[in-house]
């Protein structure tokens, strides 16, 4: 931050050009939270669908009990979590192994296979989600969490390779030989040396991993058509607006219930989940 | 003190020997796991979406394993469709395109407008933006159903408080008015990630160059043109990438609004399109045929960009 201050002397600072600034922010503002707001206004409210207030007219936590409750909220967001957790667990340990080799290693294919690691990640899932239903149908898995699992790991790993390469790349090799020096063999060197180092990356894999799975749609829809009790949170909102389509009040709760833990944790670790990208993205 | 020295010349060469050979075999053990997951994840799959597509392939076909090939008929059936060309595909391609460049040139602007900010207002903006991001594609394709609900709907609703707009108005059932809420949706939910990867970027631009080229008398439009565009040309390069891809993909923002599951045909596009054919005609053949025009369109535009990175990273 402080890299920037030779620049912002240099700024001319009259005052239009400061007021145009903050005209800007405040539109960016509206723009960018009046979505997020007024799903919130509606889920406080017990007037919700019969007026438009700009604040709760009839401020209730009713919407939130029902939806939990008789909803079914409670059941999708156990679902949601441990599938996120299984993605998470599985996808980032196969990611960073995979990240190492091609980070690390000069050897035959390495072009090629980073090629598919980043073609992969443009194939639609609507190309996926036919072949995988019947996969996942011959295995006996439609409708379990299992199923889920397995097919979130694999949309998972293209992204979390390229993104972890970025940060193993960014260990100095240096410090590798150092532990070599010292008479480290390999494994020594990546759990005492690599890994500590790339933890940090991990953290950023990590996160995406497990709002993909939270989010995911699709799959969630194909795969677990006939099961509720095993719906995660996507579907079940899907389901829940089927039912009660003119319960506003109620689906801005069970939206809210959704989105605040990932948006709580987008927030938490803003800065590493940025550089994260970029490191991952941008790096050789 | 020269005795030490060999020492460690010794130490560093007897392990270089051995690691030569483990170098080979290692890297391949490592990506083996991740490869067999992508092997029969997402290799076989697009394997066999290609041959369902050569097939009459129905819910008989799924459970009783029979195969009845037809060669390139689905295909055939598709490009033969008025419908793929007066709807699906400019859905599709329109969309794509004015997508990632409202995603892009926002985001863009958006960061440029971040950087001049001062560190705390920085934080606000860019918290507010996280939260924007952080909205999953399914609660927050809710969300703006629900803003534009014909009957209740807070647009509606100040639009005729505002006097502009006499009876409430139904904007799902139009195509444009469709897709330009698809648009909003998008953007909305697109354009963090290029305002933030541009603003690492920008941030990380030298100073002294621009500093430089402001005394040379360069305002402030040539600045961003002509040092910041080149100096970002990879980070734009990965944004535009991310942003095709992410962007060719939308399924649940169209899916989920009011008629884009299929009902209301003039808002299909090539994703919802192959979905409802299989799932809900059970054409799985059809369908697969669809996803695989979809895939080959995504293919091609997007192996572009690729060479253009890897050629960048070769260098």
């Amino acid at each position: 931050m402080s890299g920037n201050r030779p620049l912002r002397r240099t700024a001319r600072r009259s005052p239009l050009r400061q007021l145009g600034k903050g005209v800007l922010v405040a539109l960016l503002l509206v723009f960018t939270l009046f979505p997020v707001y007024w799903m919130l206004n509606s889920s406080l409210d017990a007037q919700a669908g019969n007026t438009s207030s700009f604040w709760p007219a009839e401020p209730t936590l009713d919407h939130y009990v029902f939806v939990l409750t008789e909803g079914g909220f409670g059941t999708f967001l156990r679902n949601s979590l441990l599938v996120a957790l299984g993605t998470v667990v599985v996808s980032s340990v196969l990611a960073l192994l995979a990240s190492v080799a091609v980070a690390r290693f000069r050897f035959k294919m390495r072009t090629q296979i980073l090629m598919m690691v980043l073609i992969v990640q443009m194939v639609p899932l609507e190309a996926l989600v036919i072949p995988l239903f019947v996969q996942v149908r011959d295995l006996q898995l439609l409708n379990t969490l299992i199923g889920l699992v397995v097919v979130y790991v694999a949309l998972a790993l293209p992204f979390g390779i390229w993104m972890l390469r970025g940060f193993v790349a960014a260990v100095p090799v240096e410090l590798e030989e150092a532990a070599y020096l010292d008479g480290a063999s390999w494994g020594r060197m990546f759990w005492s040396v690599l890994l500590p180092l790339v933890a940090p990356g991990l953290v950023a894999t990590s996160i995406f991993s497990f709002i993909t799975a939270w989010n995911e749609f699709i799959f969630a829809m194909t795969m677990l058509g006939g099961a509720t009790e095993s719906y995660t949170v996507a579907i079940g909102l899907h389901s829940f607006f089927g039912i009660h389509s003119n319960d506003w009040g109620a689906i801005m709760a069970a939206s809210t219930i959704i989105t605040v833990p990932v948006m709580i944790f987008f927030i938490l670790v803003q800065r590493r989940l940025a550089s994260g990208l970029t490191a991952g993205a941008v790096k050789a | 003190m020269t005795q030490q020295l060999t020492e460690t010349r010794l130490r560093k060469t007897l392990p270089r020997l051995s690691r030569a050979r483990a170098a080979t075999v290692r890297p391949w053990l490592l990506l083996a796991p991740a490869l067999a997951v992508l092997a029969v994840l997402l290799l076989w799959p697009l394997v066999r979406v290609f041959l369902f597509s050569l097939q009459d392939y129905g819910l008989r076909e799924i459970t009783t394993g029979e195969l009845s090939w037809i060669g390139l008929e689905n295909y055939a059936e598709i490009l033969a469709s008025p419908e793929l060309w007066t709807v699906v595909l400019p859905n599709t391609v329109g969309f794509a395109v004015l997508s990632v460049v409202g995603t892009v040139a926002f985001g863009t602007g958006v960061a440029v407008l971040l950087a001049s900010l001062g560190t705390f207002w920085r934080t606000v903006t860019s918290s507010a933006i996280m939260a924007a991001w952080a909205m999953p594609a399914v609660t927050g394709t809710y969300v703006w159903v629900w803003i534009f609900d014909a009957d209740r709907g807070v647009f509606n609703d100040v639009l005729m408080g505002l006097g502009l707009l006499d009876d409430p108005t139904n904007w799902f059932t139009d195509r444009w008015s469709f897709y330009a809420i698809v648009l909003l949706n998008v953007i909305h939910h697109g354009f963090p990630f290029v305002a933030v990867t541009v603003l690492a970027g920008l941030l990380g631009v030298p100073k002294e160059m621009l500093e430089a080229a402001e005394m040379d008398g360069a305002g402030a439009f040539r600045r961003f043109f002509s040092i910041i565009v080149p100096q970002l040309r990879q980070v734009f390069a990965v944004v535009i990438i991310l942003s095709t891809i992410w962007d060719f993909k939308v399924f649940a923002q169209v899916y989920l609004m009011p008629g884009g599951a299929g009902s209301n045909r003039s808002v299909l596009n090539l994703g919802v399109w192959s979905y409802v054919e299989s799932f809900g005609q059970n054409r799985y053949g059809f369908g697969s045929a669809i996803a695989v025009l979809l895939t080959l369109l995504l293919l091609a535009i997007t192996a572009v960009y690729v060479r253009a990175v890897l050629a960048e990273e070769e260098r």
